[in-house]
Formats: structure tokens, C-alpha cells, sequence
């Protein structure tokens, strides 16, 4: 197992180093100067020039790019073009923001995910099975940007019961989740946030508690007399496995993909910073933001997988 | 986001079926499909959707790009405006009509020629094998580690706006995925003994992968790549919402929510008919699909 | 290891750890949300465009002659700032004598001197000096350019040595901020660490920041100028690019005061019980023309596409929240003058000119983009436009790309972008130089300067020869006044709308005047 495991992460090596090429090629494709939002709009050639030099543009691209990976090796991802702050103390404290967003996004699509699954994979070809079936095919067809404004008007505006933006009172560096004043900053970006890990969640859930009731063990089981009761935590047992899997994979794609919530709220996450960071071209921001979010993709991925093979060896992968 | 967690290992579950079997299991198929009447009827609304886009030119009452500012933001059923204008006074109805050849474009453009790109590079990598194999899956694995909105977003902040831009980055989305739903069907096929029995007796690679590859690979592949559609038209929904996607004055559903956003204050129903727009859009492609994966039985 | 700190300490929250609540407060606090994404830089030359200026540049520093926000009557011009007084060596037309306001403190308790000044000229000029910062030379290298060199006659008296005479010199110190010299040097001259410990002589102190969400300003109850020692205690910036956002933040109770609400969400604002102040400002929304490669090189055409726009469809697309523009300035600029063209809505004139030019169609492309600095609402407004043109005989294309992307077409000039014909870039007209000179003066060709569309006419260079040297401010504005009108007449842009600039207050703040300048003064402001 453990030669494995080590297999596995020698694997990574290999992707990661594509994934910091295709990182720093990415922003060179971009037309429009990184330098645009640091220079007044008629700076003068010279100006423009001296500047460049300045922040080490005028080198060859694959010279910056040895220099880029170097520094990032030892956790330095520069500065920002725009803000002149280190990308790291930005990058991080963002990627703290964006872990609650999606961590509470996961946590809240599971639990109201798996109880409705749990009954309409019981129930299922029933009334209940098809309106759960419905709910979950909103929720992963929604564009969640829109909800996200809708919920806005709503608590924000008319009923004036939620913020409508920001992380706390007080920016991020003070928020408390266990305080009502700040945590109802999070809850509209939450919910928005969660409704297609609720609709893949429920799907995954429904599909295994009904492959598992069509097992002849549950036959055996009923045969044997157990109570109703006891099957359900079978059933639990054997379907959990694979939708915790499922859950940790969302969690996965919420880190990357909640830039439009994240915009939609202002909530300080790593979207947010993406979301500027190519308005403004900040080669530095954008290129440290999209490898570590890419690397914790692919570490989460990693991680599951490794899980997974744990508690069902037949998956290893060659 | 839709659909986009099942592992493209998951969708394939080849049934093994052998060569000789191939017409039936498509005549299987076809047999479920028209007893399926909630697919069917999903079937129908997107095909309505997809005529109501090309026939949008005869169809729309008026010019999507007219505008008159003294009609501006006018509610549903004003005067010959159905649904309303928008913040330049054009007929909404007219836009939407219109907006839905290039947000449905967007949204199957990209998954069709994935499907086209990504399958053949899977196919070829799962049936040659070897070196050819580790290259090809080797890249596609660096792509397969990005969060797809990451990608398309990355790829098209990258670029810059516009609909080729666009379709390009979700292109280039949907590749790596398709590629390994290919690989991993065409993989398991290969090594089946009926493929070696025709290799043996000296049929031709070509004629393998078409008579024996293919006709156990597609219907993996087509699953896959339907449940794709309606990520994909929320991916292009939300770089136009960005300001990523499409550029104004093209009418566009996600352009159209983000343009309309300013005005929710003045008139919250007609800024809500884009959102309603891709949501029912996605719901229908969605349930296709799904009808399509449990016809083709393939597990998800 | 401190950012993974951070995190970790990010990630303690969500695990579960409390922290301990803030205590409330009853000090006065204005909430103010920005248009901006970011906070501007503290360290001296804000970013974000005159937004930065406006709520950091002016709060935390004082430039040497500072812009008089006091009324909104009329133009808002200069005034003694760090400097008492300024004036021109009457026998060397390069060399300003320039005294230092004395008894001004630094928030960080030592001295203004005049030695202060030199430093910060340094500061943006000359890269042996440690205090030199590239990005700060950058920032206003167009302003500080004209100085040769910086004398220190007396602890408070300067003398800057211009390049060539230039009469327009003091509006270019208004700009310029000055830095305290004793903190930067305590910290090792390292801007990072500057940035969240920064020491002006302004009306706010530096209290907090937290990083791309909110900077937190506490007024300096020692400030020089006792009239405008800030009528409340803690101003609040809070960047939010998005419109929508703002009002709904406003409307929340989360903010006090909101830039630029857009004008469709003003009507529900004002039902809500907001304020809405607008007052004209230096500020054209236009169209730099291409004077060498397309259409636009004949003035029918460019007369032509002023008579086609009805400017008052642009006002009701803005629910009247503009002044429609038939000038360069707006109208009431001290300079405007009285242009013998006067681009009334005349479809049929325009129609007329376009066949008298030989230009019909007429085939143009405009170079615009989704958003920015100054913009108002571009895409409306940019279609509306074109189907304002295309109605008289245009044949428009809109070439739409980001706001980066425009600036690089804007940078380099024409001559790398010959197809374009016209350029959307709405320019700040604060001072004479950038309202009019630097759009026709030759030598202001871009890539040079800002003259995109390579303007040139000899007429029109004599004019700001002579401004340049008119030190008497009466003939100074004599000749500006002439400036404006050959602008005007010889249609040097396509002029479309002169912004208001609506902000939207909420009904406990009192006591705001909007000034007609880009920049603002907050601090007479109560917070009930």
C-alpha cells in the first residue's frame, strides 16, 4: 500500500510541473501589456520602458519562467503588478476565505443532499424519488451567478435581513464564524454556492442507496429479520463510501469555481482575486492563483483516490 | 458544474457486448427511448429550443439590435413588446430569440467538437497503446488538473472576450475528459478476446476500430458528451456574465443577465427571463441526457 | 510561514476556534464605498485612477498646492497647500520660488521642511536613491517630468528649475504628494512595510487595512488647516467594482455613502430615502479622433458626426444624470469660451456634410471597451452611438475589448492602430493641460503623450506656445479660452456627454458639498 502511495505521488510530479508551464504560458497568451494598470493612461514610452525593466519583463519568457518556478518552489510568488503586496500574504489569506466558503458549501449540500437522496433512493420511482429527482436537476442546471442576485434583492434589499457583500463587519482579518453579526455574511454566498454539489450530491446518494437496496444482502438481511431500522444503517454504510467521495471531489471543483459567487458577493476568496487579477492582467496574482488552485484540485483528487483505494483495494489504478 | 463530477471511469461500463451484438443493442436503445416519454418529451423541448434558435430570424417580431430609448425597460406585454425591452429599449423577446443561436452555439459547439477531438485521441491512445498512450494521456492529465471553470475562465481571461475565444477555452475544457472516457472504453474493448480474434485472423486497424472499437466506445462517449451540454452552456453563460464571453451589442442570455443586472430595481421580471432562459435550457439537456444514459444503460 | 499562518489560522475558524468579538465603539464612522476593485496604494501616488487620489491621496497627504473642494458653484482651481505661496523668477522664466507652509507635523510627529521636498523629488525621479520606487516614478513621471531640479533654498523655501518655461507648473504640483522622509527612512525604505504604516500631512491618519476589502482612515485632530480637521472620527473605504453591489450595500445599511450609482438603480434609492448629489465635473465622455488614416483626417466628417448624436437620448438613457456635451470642457469651465460651432441634433446637416466629404456611407470603426475608469455605462452609450451615426450615413463598427486592452491601443497612438478611427477613452480634464493641450498640441504625439490621433496644426501649437508663457493668469486665460473654442470649432472630438458624477448618501450623513473636480473633500462631513 504504501509503495502505492508513494507511486502515486510520483506521479504528481510530473503534472504539477505541467500544470506550472501551463500556468505561466497562459497569461503570455494575453493581449494587452501587464503593464497597463501600473502606468497612467499617457505614460510615455520611456516611462513604459524603464519600468518594464523595472519588474523584469524585458527578460526572454522561459528566463522568467525558471526564475517564476524557483521562486515559487521556496513559496515566493512574487508581487503584485497592481497592489505592489506579496502575492503569497494575499494568495493565502484569500485561499483561507475561499476554503470556508467551500468547505461550508460542501458541509450544508451534504447534509440536505444525503437525507433527501437517503428517501427518494428509497422510495424510488415514487412521488418522492421524482420531486427529489426534479430538486437536484435545479440545482446542478441553475446558473448560480443569477441566484446569487436574486437572493440579493431578496434578503439584502427587500427584507433588509442579510448583508448583501462583504466577509464581516469588519473585513476577513476579523471574521468569527461563530458570531451571528459576521456569520450571516456567509450564509447567501454559502447556499448559492452549494446548490450544485446539492443537486450531483443528492443524484450520487439516491443511485447508490438504490443499488445497494437492489442487493441480495438486504434480502438476506430483511429475511433474517432484522428491523427496518438496522438495513437503514447497513444501507448507510455501504452507500457512504462513495458519496463522501463524491463530496470531497465537489469540494475540489467549489475551490476553483466559485469565482462568480464569489464576485456576485464580494466575498474576499481566491475567485475574487482571479476575477480581478485578469481585469487588471496581474501576471503575478493570476499565475500563483491558478497553480494553487490548481495543485489543491489535484491533491484533493489525490487524496480521495488514495482513500478510496484504502477501503476498496480493487480500485488501484495501474 | 453539472454532472461534471462523474469520473469519466465511472461512465463507462462497457457491456462487453460482442461485435456481433452491436445492431441490437442499438436497436435496444432505440426501444427503451420510445418507451422513455419523460425523455422523450424533453427530447421535444429541446429540439423546440434549438428551432426556436435557428428560425429565430423568422420568428422574432422584431430587430434584436433596434433600439429606442424611449421604450426603455418597459414590463412584460407592453404594447408589441411580449416581453418586455431591455436598457436600451429593444424587444426582449426578439433578443432572446435571437440570443439563443449564440448562447446554444456556445453551449454544443465546444462539446461536439471535444467529443470529435478528444474521442479520437482517446480511442487512438487506448488502442495503439504504449508511448503513444503515455504522451497523450500524460498532457491530457495536466489539462484534467484544472477545475473546469478555472480553465475556461483562465484560458479565456487569457485571450480575451469574444464568441471564438469563448468556444475555444471550453473547447479546450471538454478535451481531456472526453479523451479519458475514450481511453478507459477503448482500453477495456481492446483487450477483449474478440478484438484479438479479429486481429488474429488479420483484419485491418482501421476496420477493428471501426467495426469493434467504435461500436462499444460510443455509447460511452455519446453519454458522456450530453451530459456536457448543459455544463457547458452555463460555462459560456458565466464568462459572457464575466464579460469573458460575448460582446455587446450580440444579443446573449449571459450577457443579457449581466447587462439587465443594472436594472433590477426598475424591473426585476423582465431582468429574470435570461436566468429563466438558461435555466430551463440546462434542465432540458440535462434530463435528455440522463434519458439517453439509462437507455444506453450506462452507469453512471 | 506567516501566510501559511494565515491560512491556518483561516482554516482554525471554520474548524471551530472563537475569537474574541471586537468591542463596540461610539465614535462617528463614515462607510464609504469605492467603484474601485482594490484599495489604493498608500504609499504615496495612489492607483486607481483619480478615485485613489480622491479618498486616499488627499486624506493621507497633501500635495504643495492643494485643489479648493470648499463649494460646487464653480470650477473647483488651485490653492495654497504645503506651499504658502508660488512665483515665477521674473528674469528666468524656469525657475519657481516656491514657500513652505511652516508648523506642519507629519502624523509620525516630526517637521515639514523643505528638505522634505527634495527627498520626495528624489523619491520619483532618480533611481540611485534608496527611496526611488518604480512604480511611484511611473505613476506621475508625466507630472513631475518639467523639473530639472529641486533647490532647497531655505528650511522652508524650494526652488524648482523647470526644463522649459512652463506657466502651467503650479497645477502640476497639485498632483505630486509628499511622503514623510523620517518614517520611510525608519523603515529601511521598504515600501511593503510602508504600505500599512504610511505618514502624510493630511486631514485622516492611517488606522488599519485589511487587504483588498477596506481601509480604515481616524482624522488627525492636529491637522494644519483647522477648517478641515474631519467632523467625524473614522473614515471607512470599501472597494466594490460591481454597481449593483454598491446599492444593494447602501440599501443594507452596510455603507453610508456609494460612488457612481447607476442611473437605473437611483429611482430606488431615492425611494429608499438616499440623497442623490451630483454637480458637473471636469469630465468628457468622447471620442479621440484619428486625424491621419481614415475618415476623420476631412472636418465635414468630424462635423458630421457631431450634428448626428441627439445627446438628449444619451440623457434619458442616463435618467438625466449628464450634461450634454458640445464641448471639450464642460460649460462651465472658466475657459469654455464661445465656439462658433455649436453641434445642435441636425441629422440632415450631418447627412449633407458626410455627401460633401464624399463619405457616404461613411465607414468608421470606434475602439471602446466593457468597462473602466470614467467610462459611465460604455456599451449602452457606445451602441447608442453607433445607431445615432449609422442613422445619417455611418456605417459604424464597435470594436468592444477590455479596459486593458483599450489603454493599449490608447498607449501607443494611431500609427500602430491605423484602422481605428476613433477611441473611447474618457479622459480626466482636471487642469488646462490635460482638458485641452496635451489632445492637440504636436508635440504631444503619442506614443509621446496623449495626442492619439496625431493632431497637428500649427495654428493651434502657436496658441499653446503662448499659454506656456503667460504668467500673467489673465492672458494665461485669454489664450486657454481661444484654445477651446479652435478645439470646438475645428471638431477635434467626437463630444457626446459630460458626466455629473451622482453619489448616493444615506440620510445620516450631513453636510457634504460636491465640488465640481474629480476630487472631494469628506471631511466637513457628520455622521448622525
Amino acid at each position: 500500500m504504501i509503495a502505492y502511495i508513494l507511486r502515486r505521488l510520483l506521479f504528481v510530479i510530473p503534472i504539477a510541473l505541467g500544470v506550472s508551464i501551463v500556468c505561466f504560458a497562459l497569461v503570455y497568451i494575453a493581449p494587452g501589456d501587464p503593464l497597463n494598470t501600473l502606468l497612467p493612461e499617457d505614460a510615455s514610452a520611456e516611462t513604459i520602458a524603464m519600468v518594464k525593466k523595472a519588474y523584469g519583463f524585458d527578460k526572454p519568457i522561459p528566463v522568467q519562467y525558471f526564475i517564476w518556478l524557483g521562486k515559487v518552489l521556496t513559496g515566493d510568488f512574487g508581487n503584485s503588478i497592481a497592489s505592489g503586496r506579496a502575492v503569497t500574504d494575499d494568495l493565502f489569506k484569500a485561499l483561507g476565505n475561499t476554503i470556508l466558503l467551500a468547505g461550508g458549501a460542501v458541509v450544508v449540500a451534504f447534509s440536505l443532499a444525503f437525507v433527501m437522496g437517503l428517501v427518494a433512493g428509497y422510495h424510488s420511482g415514487g412521488p418522492v424519488d421524482r420531486a427529489v429527482t426534479g430538486i437536484a436537476v435545479i440545482g446542478v442546471s441553475i446558473p448560480n451567478y443569477w441566484l446569487g442576485i436574486v437572493l440579493v434583492i431578496i434578503f439584502a434589499v427587500e427584507l433588509n435581513v442579510l448583508p448583501a457583500t462583504g466577509m464581516g463587519p469588519r473585513g476577513s482579518d476579523t471574521f468569527n464564524f461563530w458570531e451571528w453579526d459576521h456569520f450571516r455574511h456567509l450564509l447567501m454566498p454559502m447556499l448559492t454556492l452549494s446548490m450544485i454539489p446539492i443537486g450531483i450530491i443528492t443524484r450520487t446518494t439516491r443511485a447508490a442507496v438504490a443499488e445497494v437496496l437492489n442487493q441480495d444482502f438486504v434480502e438476506t438481511l430483511r429475511a433474517k429479520g432484522l428491523g427496518e431500522r438496522e438495513i437503514l444503517v447497513h444501507v448507510i454504510k455501504n452507500a457512504l463510501p462513495q458519496v463522501l467521495a463524491v463530496m470531497g471531489l465537489q469540494f475540489g471543483y467549489l475551490m476553483g469555481g466559485s469565482i462568480l459567487v464569489e464576485t456576485i458577493f464580494t466575498w474576499p476568496g481566491t475567485g475574487f482575486l482571479l476575477n480581478k487579477a485578469i481585469l487588471t492582467r496581474d501576471l503575478p496574482v493570476l499565475q500563483g492563483t491558478i497553480l494553487v488552485l490548481a495543485m489543491i484540485f489535484v491533491a484533493t483528487n489525490l487524496v480521495i483516490d488514495l482513500l478510496q483505494t484504502m477501503v476498496d483495494p480493487r480500485l488501484k489504478r495501474s | 458544474m453539472a454532472n461534471i463530477t462523474m469520473s469519466p471511469a465511472d461512465a463507462v461500463a462497457v457491456q462487453g457486448a460482442p461485435a456481433v451484438r452491436v445492431r441490437s443493442y442499438w436497436q435496444n436503445v432505440g426501444y427503451r427511448l420510445r418507451y422513455d416519454y419523460l425523455t422523450l418529451f424533453f427530447g421535444a423541448m429541446v429540439m423546440l429550443i434549438l428551432l426556436s434558435a435557428v428560425f429565430a430570424p423568422l420568428l422574432a417580431p422584431m430587430d434584436p439590435y433596434e433600439s429606442s430609448l424611449i421604450n426603455r425597460l418597459k414590463p412584460i406585454g407592453y404594447k408589441d413588446f411580449i416581453l418586455g425591452t431591455d436598457e436600451l429599449g429593444r424587444d426582449i423577446l426578439s433578443r432572446m430569440l435571437y440570443g439563443g443561436r449564440i448562447s446554444l452555439t456556445m453551449g454544443i459547439m465546444p462539446v461536439l467538437v471535444a467529443t470529435l477531438v478528444g474521442g479520437t485521441l482517446g480511442i487512438v491512445a487506448g488502442f495503439v497503446g504504449g508511448r503513444t498512450n503515455m504522451l497523450i494521456m500524460r498532457v491530457v492529465d495536466v489539462f484534467y488538473a484544472f477545475p473546469s471553470i478555472l480553465l475556461a475562465v483562465a484560458i479565456s481571461g487569457a485571450m480575451g472576450g469574444g464568441v471564438v475565444n469563448g468556444m475555444l477555452s471550453l473547447t479546450l475544457v471538454f478535451i481531456p475528459p472526453l479523451c479519458r472516457v475514450a481511453e478507459t472504453a477503448t482500453s477495456q474493448v481492446r483487450n477483449l478476446d474478440f478484438v484479438e480474434a479479429a486481429r488474429a485472423t488479420g483484419a485491418k486497424t482501421f476496420s477493428i476500430i471501426r467495426v469493434h472499437i467504435l461500436g462499444n466506445v460510443l455509447g460511452p462517449i455519446l453519454v458522456y458528451s450530453s451530459s456536457m451540454v448543459s455544463v457547458s452552456i452555463l460555462l459560456a453563460s458565466g464568462l459572457s456574465f464575466l464579460g469573458l464571453g460575448v460582446t455587446p451589442p450580440e444579443p446573449d442570455w449571459g450577457l443579457m443577465l449581466n447587462t439587465l443586472r443594472q436594472a433590477i430595481y426598475i424591473n426585476p421580471v423582465v431582468c429574470a427571463i435570461p436566468g429563466v432562459a438558461i435555466l430551463i435550457t440546462s434542465i432540458c439537456f440535462n434530463l435528455v441526457s440522463d434519458g439517453l444514459r439509462s437507455a444506453m444503460d450506462v452507469r453512471l | 510561514m506567516r501566510n501559511f499562518k494565515t491560512l491556518a489560522s483561516a482554516i482554525a475558524v471554520s474548524a471551530g476556534l472563537a475569537m474574541a468579538a471586537l468591542p463596540a465603539s461610539a465614535e462617528s464612522v463614515l462607510r464609504v464605498a469605492m467603484t474601485a476593485g482594490d484599495i489604493p496604494v498608500t504609499i504615496g501616488q495612489p492607483d486607481q485612477g483619480f478615485e485613489g487620489y480622491r479618498f486616499v491621496g488627499y486624506n493621507l497627504y497633501d500635495t504643495l498646492t492643494l485643489w479648493d473642494l470648499s463649494q460646487g458653484e464653480t470650477a473647483a482651481d488651485i490653492k495654497p497647500g504645503l506651499a504658502t505661496s508660488w512665483d515665477i523668477d521674473p528674469n528666468d522664466h524656469t525657475r519657481w520660488i516656491v514657500k513652505l507652509r511652516e508648523g506642519v507635523k507629519w502624523h509620525d510627529g516630526c517637521d515639514f521642511v523643505a528638505e522634505d521636498v527634495a527627498w520626495n523629488f528624489a523619491r520619483v525621479s532618480d533611481d540611485k536613491a534608496p527611496q526611488f520606487n518604480a512604480k511611484q516614478f511611473a505613476d506621475i513621471r508625466n507630472r513631475t517630468g518639467i523639473i530639472d531640479k529641486v533647490e532647497v533654498i531655505d528650511d522652508h523655501t524650494v526652488a524648482f528649475i523647470t526644463k522649459q518655461p512652463d506657466a502651467l507648473f503650479p497645477y502640476q504640483l497639485s498632483y505630486w504628494f509628499m511622503i514623510s522622509r523620517c518614517k520611510l527612512t525608519e523603515l529601511g525604505n521598504d515600501y511593503e512595510k510602508y504600505a500599512v504604516d504610511p505618514s502624510g500631512t493630511g486631514p485622516y491618519k492611517f488606522a488599519s487595512m485589511v487587504a483588498q476589502e477596506r481601509l480604515e482612515l481616524v482624522k488627525n485632530a492636529d491637522y494644519w488647516d483647522e477648517k478641515r480637521i474631519p467632523k467625524h472620527d473614522r473614515l471607512v473605504l470599501i472597494p466594490m467594482p460591481e454597481a449593483t453591489t454598491r446599492a444593494a450595500a447602501l440599501l443594507s445599511g452596510q455603507v453610508d455613502f456609494i460612488e457612481a450609482p447607476s442611473p437605473d438603480t437611483i429611482p430606488r434609492l431615492e425611494s429608499s430615502g438616499m440623497t442623490i448629489v451630483t454637480a458637473p465635473y471636469p469630465h468628457n465622455w468622447s471620442y479621440q479622433l484619428n486625424f491621419v488614416d481614415g475618415a476623420f483626417k476631412d472636418v465635414k466628417v468630424r462635423r458630421a458626426a457631431n450634428y448626428a448624436l441627439n445627446r438628449s437620448e444619451f440623457k434619458a438613457l442616463l435618467g438625466g444624470y449628464m450634461i450634454e456635451g458640445y464641448g471639450i470642457v464642460p460649460p462651465s469651465t472658466p475657459y469654455y469660451g464661445k465656439p462658433e460651432y455649436v453641434y445642435e441634433y441636425d441629422p440632415e446637416k450631418a447627412t449633407a456634410l458626410l455627401k460633401e466629404a464624399g463619405c457616404h456611407p461613411c465607414k468608421i470603426t470606434l475602439a471602446i471597451s466593457t468597462s473602466g475608469s470614467g467610462q459611465m455605462q460604455p456599451l449602452p452609450m457606445n451602441e447608442l452611438v453607433k445607431s445615432q451615426l449609422d442613422a445619417v450615413g455611418f456605417d459604424t463598427t464597435l470594436d468592444v475589448m477590455d479596459w486593458n486592452a483599450l489603454l493599449d491601443v490608447g498607449r501607443p497612438g494611431r500609427e500602430k492602430n491605423p484602422q481605428i478611427d476613433g477611441i473611447n477613452i474618457s479622459r480626466a480634464l482636471q487642469d488646462p493641460f490635460s482638458a485641452l493641450i496635451r489632445h492637440v498640441y504636436t508635440l504631444q504625439h503619442a506614443p509621446k503623450g496623449s495626442n492619439w490621433g496625431h493632431y497637428t496644426n500649427p495654428e493651434v501649437d502657436t496658441v499653446i506656445d503662448e499659454i506656456y508663457a503667460a504668467f500673467d493668469p489673465q492672458v494665461r486665460m485669454e489664450k486657454l479660452t481661444k484654445l477651446h473654442e479652435m478645439m470646438v470649432d475645428d471638431a477635434t472630438m467626437l463630444m457626446v456627454a459630460h458626466d455629473v458624477n451622482p453619489r448616493a448618501i444615506a440620510p445620516n450623513v450631513k453636510g457634504f458639498v460636491q465640488a465640481q473636480s474629480w476630487f472631494q473633500d469628506l471631511t466637513p462631513i457628520v455622521v448622525e
